[in-house]
Order: C-alpha cells, then sequence, then structure tokens
C-alpha cells in the first residue's frame, strides 16, 4: 500500500519585531509567526519598562503620589493625576469650584490634542511619509506653548491638587491660548482633509486591521480603538466629571473599524477638543479662587475606599484608592486603557503582511510604560501575589 | 464616512511652500527659545525666610531635598535656631514645585531658568548661602 496522501506544513517563520526595533516606538516584544508575508499569530511579550508605581504609592504619603501617579506616563500625566486626585477628593468628601474645574478640563483637553496629534504623526513615519511627521510635529510644538503657558510646563503638568489645580490663569494668558487654538485648528482640519484623500495615506491604512464592532465589545477596547469600531464609549459622557457636563461636545464613533477610522476617530477629537477648550476658556467661571492652600489641606485621611475613572487619551483609566486612615494610602489599583488594547490586540494582525504590523500597532497608540505588570497565580494554592522582578529572574520563587 | 481619493499628493502645497520658507528649527545656541516668566525652572530656599522646619524635605516626591547645616561662618536670621536649610539636588528634582507651595513662609525664589546644565550647580547650596551674608568682614 503506497502513500496516497503527502502533507505539507508550511514554514513558518518567528520574527520577533521589538522591544528595540525602528518601526515600535515603545519597549514590546511582538513576536510574530510568518508565513511568506502574511502573519499568522503575534504573540505580545511585555515587561521591558516595570517599574513598580503601584507598590512605590504605597510607601508615599497621599499628597507625594500625586506627583507619582501624574509619572506614570508622559504624554497622559495630567489625566492620570486628574483621576487620583479625584480619588482622593471622593474619600475626602471635597469640592472643587467652578473655575478648577473648567481648568482642569483645558489641561486635560491641552493634552489630548498632543497626544492624538503625536499618535498621527508617529503613524505617517510609519507609513514612510516622513514630511507630514515633520509638519505635524511642528504643529503640535504650539500646542506645546499652549500647555507650558497654562501649567507651566511642556509636559509634565504637576497641575492637580485636591480641591483644585495649582495655578490659575489672567486675562492676557486666556486670550494667548485662545489665538493659538485657533490657529491649531485650521492646521488640524488641513490634516484631517489630507487623511481623507491622501493616496499614501488610505493605501496603507484602508482595510488594514479590521476590528469588528463584536470583537471591540467581546475583548474589552476601550477609546478611540473601540469608537472607530462603532462602539459609543466615552466616560466624558457617561460620568461628567469635572466641567464636561458643562461644556457642549460630541462623541465622535466610526463605524468602519480599520486602521483608517480609528486614526480618523482621534482628529476628529482633536477638533472636538479645540472647540471644547475655546468654550471653557470663553465662559471660564469667574469670582470662586481656583487655587487650593496646599498648607491648610488634611494631612491624615479617613478610612474608606474610592474609585475614580477618566476618559485618558487611550481609552478608560480608572484608580482604585483604599485607605485605612493615616497618611499614605493601603492600596493603589491603576487600570490603564493601553492595558486592555495592547495585550488582546492579538486578535488583529492574522492574515495582514508583516509591513502591515508596526500600522496596525500604531493605529492602537500603544503606551507600554502604563501596562507593565507582575503577578504570580499560585494554582495549588488559588492565591495571587506579587514578587520583585529580581527574584524572578533568579528564580526564587518560580 | 466616504474616502475620498484625490490622485495627487495632498502635501503638495505645503511641500512646495516650504522650499521657499526659512527653516522651522531655531538655531539654538544663537537664537534663544521663548520661555514663560513663570516657568518652573531653577528654584532654591531664601535663607532670611527658611525656618528650617523640613516640610519641604517630608513632602518632596522625588526625594530630592536634604537638610543640611549651615557652615558656621554665615549670620543666620534668629527665626532658623537649629541652623539647617534645604539643599535641593537638581539631578533628582523633577520641579514640581511641590516644596514652593507647601512653604509655610513662602521662603523659596523661583525663576524660569531651564538651562540647568552645568559642572558646579548641582545643587541649590551656592545660591542659597549667596542670600545670607557671613559673619565678621562687612559686619
Amino acid at each position: 500500500m503506497g502513500v496516497s496522501k503527502v502533507i505539507e506544513i508550511p514554514y513558518v517563520v518567528e520574527l520577533p519585531v521589538g522591544p528595540q526595533h525602528p518601526a515600535l516606538h515603545e519597549p514590546l516584544l511582538l513576536k510574530a509567526y510568518a508565513d511568506g508575508e502574511e502573519i499568522v499569530k503575534v504573540e505580545v511579550n511585555t515587561g521591558y519598562n516595570h517599574r513598580g508605581i503601584e507598590k512605590l504609592a504605597e510607601s508615599n504619603s497621599f499628597y507625594r503620589n500625586i506627583f507619582i501617579c501624574g509619572r506614570v506616563c508622559g504624554i497622559c500625566n495630567t489625566v492620570h493625576a486628574n483621576c487620583y486626585t479625584r480619588a482622593l477628593e471622593y474619600l475626602l468628601g471635597l469640592e472643587p469650584s467652578s473655575r478648577a474645574k473648567y481648568l482642569r478640563v483645558v489641561a486635560m483637553e491641552f493634552e489630548r490634542i498632543h497626544s492624538h496629534m503625536l499618535i498621527n504623526a508617529i503613524i505617517a513615519e510609519l507609513l514612510g511619509f516622513e514630511a507630514l511627521f515633520m509638519n505635524i510635529m511642528l504643529d503640535r510644538e504650539k500646542i506645546m506653548k499652549a500647555k507650558e503657558i497654562l501649567t507651566g510646563n511642556r509636559v509634565v503638568g504637576d497641575y492637580m491638587m485636591v480641591g483644585g489645580v495649582r495655578r490659575d490663569i489672567d486675562g492676557v494668558k486666556r486670550d494667548q491660548l485662545i489665538n493659538i487654538l485657533k490657529k491649531i485648528r485650521e492646521r488640524v482640519v488641513y490634516y484631517r482633509k489630507l487623511w481623507m484623500e491622501d493616496d499614501t495615506i488610505l493605501k496603507r491604512l484602508v482595510d488594514v486591521g479590521v476590528l469588528t464592532r463584536v470583537n471591540a465589545t467581546k475583548y474589552s477596547f476601550v477609546g478611540p480603538v473601540a469608537r472607530g469600531s462603532g462602539v459609543r464609549i466615552d466616560s466624558r459622557a457617561s460620568d461628567k466629571y469635572d466641567a464636561y457636563g458643562e461644556i457642549p461636545w460630541r462623541i465622535v464613533v466610526y463605524d468602519e473599524g480599520d486602521s483608517w477610522a480609528r486614526m480618523m476617530v482621534r482628529w476628529d477629537e482633536t477638533i472636538e477638543s479645540i472647540d471644547m477648550s475655546i468654550y471653557a476658556l470663553e465662559h471660564l467661571p469667574s469670582g470662586e479662587t481656583a487655587i487650593p492652600d496646599e498648607r491648610k489641606l488634611p494631612r491624615k485621611f479617613p478610612e474608606g475606599e474610592s474609585y475614580a475613572r477618566v476618559e485618558a487619551q487611550r481609552g478608560e483609566l480608572t484608580y482604585y484608592v483604599m485607605s485605612t486612615g493615616g497618611v499614605n494610602p493601603y492600596r493603589v489599583k491603576i487600570r490603564t486603557p493601553s492595558f486592555l488594547n495592547i495585550i488582546h490586540s492579538t486578535i488583529l494582525y492574522p492574515g495582514y503582511t508583516v509591513a502591515d504590523l508596526p500600522v496596525i500597532f500604531g493605529s492602537l497608540d500603544p503606551c507600554v510604560s502604563c501596562m507593565e505588570r507582575i503577578y504570580v497565580v499560585d494554582l495549588n494554592k488559588g492565591v495571587r501575589f506579587r514578587i520583585r522582578l529580581k527574584d524572578l529572574a533568579l528564580k526564587k520563587v518560580v | 464616512m466616504k474616502r475620498k481619493k484625490s490622485g495627487k499628493p495632498g502635501l503638495i502645497n505645503i511641500i512646495l511652500r516650504n522650499f521657499i520658507s526659512k527653516p522651522a528649527t531655531i538655531q539654538y545656541p544663537f537664537q534663544q527659545t521663548v520661555i514663560e516668566k513663570d516657568y518652573r525652572g531653577r528654584h532654591y530656599p531664601d535663607l532670611n525666610k527658611c525656618t528650617g522646619c523640613s516640610l519641604c524635605k517630608i513632602e518632596c516626591p522625588a526625594d530630592a531635598i536634604e537638610m543640611v547645616s549651615i557652615p558656621g561662618e554665615y549670620i543666620v536670621p534668629r527665626i532658623n535656631p537649629r541652623r539647617i536649610y534645604p539643599v535641593i539636588n537638581y539631578f533628582r528634582c523633577v520641579y514640581c514645585y511641590r516644596c514652593v507651595t507647601i512653604c509655610p513662609v513662602d521662603a523659596y525664589i523661583t525663576t524660569n531658568d531651564h538651562r540647568l546644565v552645568s559642572e558646579k550647580m548641582i545643587n541649590s547650596s551656592e545660591y542659597s548661602l549667596s542670600t545670607i551674608s557671613k559673619g565678621g568682614g562687612s559686619e
């Protein structure tokens, strides 16, 4: 009896992309398995940027943690600080003045504008469109300047404080900010038009990395990634924290679900953010002071726990703060949007070519510094505990 | 949303304009960058006001402040009986200005100096000590 069938297994190449790679701007290892040019499977390996901020927060006081939490991620520092500060305000039962609330919204929207411009510029660079990258980054400088006028620093604002904000603006600064925003708006409208018409961009982004609406909800994608797949999810609308309930705006939703839709959500949100900031600056309430006296704030916090969430640039960001009464928090738990978006992103890659991999990854707006975690789960005892990275490397535990 | 295809590269107008315009890059050492007056730059305690209470050291999120005793030859105001003053390590400092806002006597002097690269000025001790005078000499 001879051989009737021969099964040929295709040759699959394992292709490590990252953690140091020209196509990735974040330290993350994407282990791609490619059959020819086509990707068949991708594994996400993290752990290159773990800093232990949650643990650090337990050994520092509530107020020191405002600045430590602001440094979880460089580009979303104001939203991190805002979320943590609001969790503290819920614990204390404090309510900031309405002027402070408006200023918080302006600071957070400034951050959203520059973050969305950055990721769109990076996508242009990943496509090989360097001239566009340079031009967007040049216009992004203006909003960095606006943030410097508002908070005192180009990137790390350190703007939030329990009971308000740390700086106020006068009429001169307000007019300056409105002028800058109006200038940026023209440029953003132009770039949005470019992203709708340019052949290079359309050929590389349209129908690449399609995420269906069902999968977006099934795998808990958040932020612009979910909104690009037609899921109407936005904590700013559902929670109406700070002054978001008083400022008119709309949720941007695209139904296509591909990389192009995700980037267009970001451009539309940038325009929305500019309009919101202009509205907030023009309707800034006066009379009340926005700056609390930091010397008179209570040092000890009452016993209890609180939970706050905020719509960061990349999606929903939540903070859980537990206090046992005293100066330091007992536990600070951070759940960042990239944690959901990146871990589950493996479903997006199969079927596309190797050249599409950085583009799909970039369209998720990855932020690795937010999402590093280490847990050890003991299956026999059913307990979950955390260990030092050093012990793990020396295999003291496992 | 409909995607339109135009056929021509959309950036062509900007590229043509950039051929005839000046470069956007600031020629840094010859041309200064414009910095806001209230930019969070280098700061140091004024020892005429400082009481040596150590609150800034306790509250500093980056542990950049150390309390050091003032050298014996300096005349220290009576409000600082322990003769100690905060020294900021500028390499560790994150410029959050928590020490400035928490200080009970508003002792901190703030500047918008952002050019911090220096071999000598690695901490604030020289700036702080220049605010008080030495004994003997002119006194």
